[in-house]
């Protein structure tokens, strides 16, 4: 999605309305963007649940199993310390810091997750030399159809954005 | 409706207005007020760095604590200052889990006053250690002598659930920081702020994908921080429960201990918030209603604490324990530097019932005069806690008045202006209100209106 046209739309309604009924004339490479998050629109566009959560559950498994394992392989194995002729593994004791890790990790998933499945960090995007366009962090509404899109023609595509309410049509990247 | 007449954001401004005025700080010059603290704290902090270089060459034989109150100023305070994070946690978290609505303009704040108090609080127990060059032995890491830490100690349990409580408060912190880091990319004069705000902005663009990735990551980040609220502050009360000392050996502390961390981290808040707002104009975001609700959640907390107070008092009757019944029916209320104790009833039982009132909650000064008493007041409680059980444990022959020297008053003093000059550059350099937050509230808002009406 290198290339293609940028629309500005008036209003978070315009933008959901122009998303569906792009998609509905069967565009696939489509994209939007807003200063806030939008739900409606990511139902509009089709977009699925992400599937980060699954990511940020096993950190978490994995970094409490690893703090059990090291905390028993520890205290019971390496340097065995008999206190008052308690066990060598003492699973209670070891809840806190199994506990910690497993949530010190599932947030390593979840930042460093959201940041790879958004491919971030990329200081540098063929939108970003587009005019204006730097107010969708602060005001504006854009969709973004890809250039690659079986169903993108420079012409038709350009007046099919403007005929859904767009209130200005720019070209990113070289060809198109 | 309720909202319409007591609202949580004054009037109903565009997205551009919004970012305009949230942002903005972050390219205007501080005024004189803001000049003059920073240098006060800025000064503040080099004394802070000369008093620890002091104590590093020194050791802390330069402070008042010794046998038997080993633990003094150094854990009263790590234990004060990481309370007070605790409520930003709570504000960032538990009231987004809640949709709590006046949330929104005062999370991103009182979150920063977490990762600062935090960093405050960190200092103690490294210096603590007494050679603090050796901090990494707290870590298993395979060393030549094959001497590994205690896992089933309560320190390494304390500095696990102190780094990682800062850890995810920074990522929290900063995933949320992303979409206003890139409205100042987007938006301030100046090529170099663009340059710096748009490294950290990691270049953020809004797009709907990131969004969705995003949305869930902040939402499980903050369900990730809500358990820690409570479970960092109930790792460092075992800390104290765990020991036989009369005045620490009890199964109330851990939730006492929380709820006193949230009740300070409010009053913390309160107090950072009235000036900030009142220098910065920002009533029409951080309104009448925001400093009701803090006060309210201060007074909640404060009455939780008051019971645990309660029941300190009548478990040490009850067990019929000649210890106890001396540690806190004598010592605390007659004992020397009984006048700290009196502080910590006047700040913490005593004040917080004043916020009963509506008046009161609603008027910045008085709130203000309060949360600085609460303040004082939960700080009172940690040296009870700490120096006054120590100072009288089992043996007459051990009983000994504890002291603290001007290294100690003056690392106290260092920390709060260190804490303050990182709010300061905090409230210069970041934007200090989530503007995307902001916005999608007004959103909301407009919605709910237009049901309302139709």
């Amino acid at each position: 999605m290198r290339d293609g046209f940028l629309a500005e739309l008036a209003d978070r309604h315009a933008l959901i309305a122009a998303a569906s009924h792009m998609r509905a004339l069967g565009y696939r490479q489509l994209d939007a963007f807003s200063p806030y998050p939008i739900i409606e629109l990511e139902e509009a566009m089709g977009i699925r649940r992400s599937w980060l959560p699954w990511l940020i559950l096993a950190g978490g498994i994995a970094g409490a199993a690893t703090a059990y394992f090291f905390q028993w392989f520890l205290v019971a194995v390496l340097y065995p310390l008999n206190v008052g002729g308690r066990p060598a593994h003492m699973p209670a004791a070891f809840v806190p810091i199994t506990f910690e890790m497993g949530v010190l990790f599932a947030s390593f998933a979840a930042f460093f997750g959201a940041l790879f499945f958004s491919r971030l960090p990329r200081l540098w995007d063929p939108v970003s030399d587009v005019d204006t366009f730097d107010r969708a962090s602060l005001d504006g509404l854009w969709l973004r159809v890809g250039g690659d899109d079986p169903k993108f023609s420079a012409a038709r595509t350009a007046q099919e954005l403007r005929d859904v309410g767009a209130l200005a049509v720019r070209r990113v990247g070289g060809r198109a | 409706m309720r909202a319409a007449a007591d609202p949580v954001l004054v009037g109903s401004p565009t997205d551009g207005e919004l970012s305009d005025r949230l942002l903005a700080p972050v390219w205007r010059a501080g005024g004189p007020g803001w000049k003059i603290l920073f240098l006060v704290t800025f000064a503040g902090t080099l004394m802070l760095g000369f008093l620890v270089s002091y104590t590093v060459v020194e050791g802390i034989g330069l402070w008042g604590n010794n046998i038997p109150a080993a633990w003094a100023f150094a854990i009263i305070n790590f234990v004060w200052w990481i309370g007070i994070g605790h409520a930003g946690t709570f504000i960032s978290a538990i009231l987004f889990l809640f949709e709590q609505k006046w949330r929104t303009s005062i999370n991103r704040f009182s979150e920063a006053m977490t990762l600062f108090a935090v960093m405050q609080a960190g200092l103690f127990p490294l210096l603590h250690l007494g050679r603090p060059w050796f901090f990494y032995w707290l870590f298993p890491y395979p060393d030549t002598m094959e001497v590994w830490p205690q896992v089933k100690s309560a320190l390494p349990w304390d500095a696990a659930a102190v780094s990682t409580y800062f850890t995810v408060s920074l990522l929290f912190w900063y995933l949320g920081l992303l979409p206003d880091l890139a409205g100042v990319r987007d938006r301030a004069p100046g090529k170099v702020r663009r340059v710096i705000y748009g490294i950290f902005a990691l270049g953020w663009r809004g797009s709907v994908r990131a969004w969705r990735h995003y949305r869930v990551a902040y939402l499980i980040l903050a369900g990730l921080a809500t358990p820690l609220v409570l479970s960092v502050h109930s790792v460092v009360s075992s800390d104290f429960a765990i020991g036989v000392v009369p005045g620490w050996h009890s199964t109330i502390f851990p939730p006492y201990f929380v709820a006193g961390a949230i009740f300070s981290g409010f009053a913390m808040v309160i107090t950072l918030a009235i000036p900030a707002r009142a220098a910065l104009g920002l009533h029409g975001v951080i309104t009448e209603r925001h400093l009701d609700n803090l006060a309210k959640m201060t007074l909640v907390t404060g009455l939780a604490v008051s019971y645990g107070y309660i029941c300190e008092y009548f478990i040490s009757w009850y067990s019929g324990d000649p210890f106890e019944l001396y540690q806190y029916w004598v010592a605390r209320p007659t004992g020397p530097g009984s006048v700290v104790f009196y502080l910590m009833i006047l700040g913490n039982v005593i004040v917080p019932q004043f916020l009963w009132s509506k008046r009161i909650r609603r008027n910045a000064k008085w709130l203000f005069i309060a949360s600085i008493l609460i303040n004082v007041g939960m700080w009172s409680e940690r040296f009870v806690i700490i120096v006054m059980s120590l100072e009288r444990e089992y043996l007459v022959s051990k009983w000994h008045d504890y002291a603290p020297t001007w290294v100690d008053l003056g690392i106290l003093t260092g920390t709060l202006c260190f804490f303050l000059f990182l709010f300061l550059l905090f409230l210069r350099f970041v934007p200090f209100i989530s503007a995307s937050e902001m916005k999608e509230l007004a959103h909301e808002l407009k919605e709910e209106e237009k049901a309302a009406n139709a």
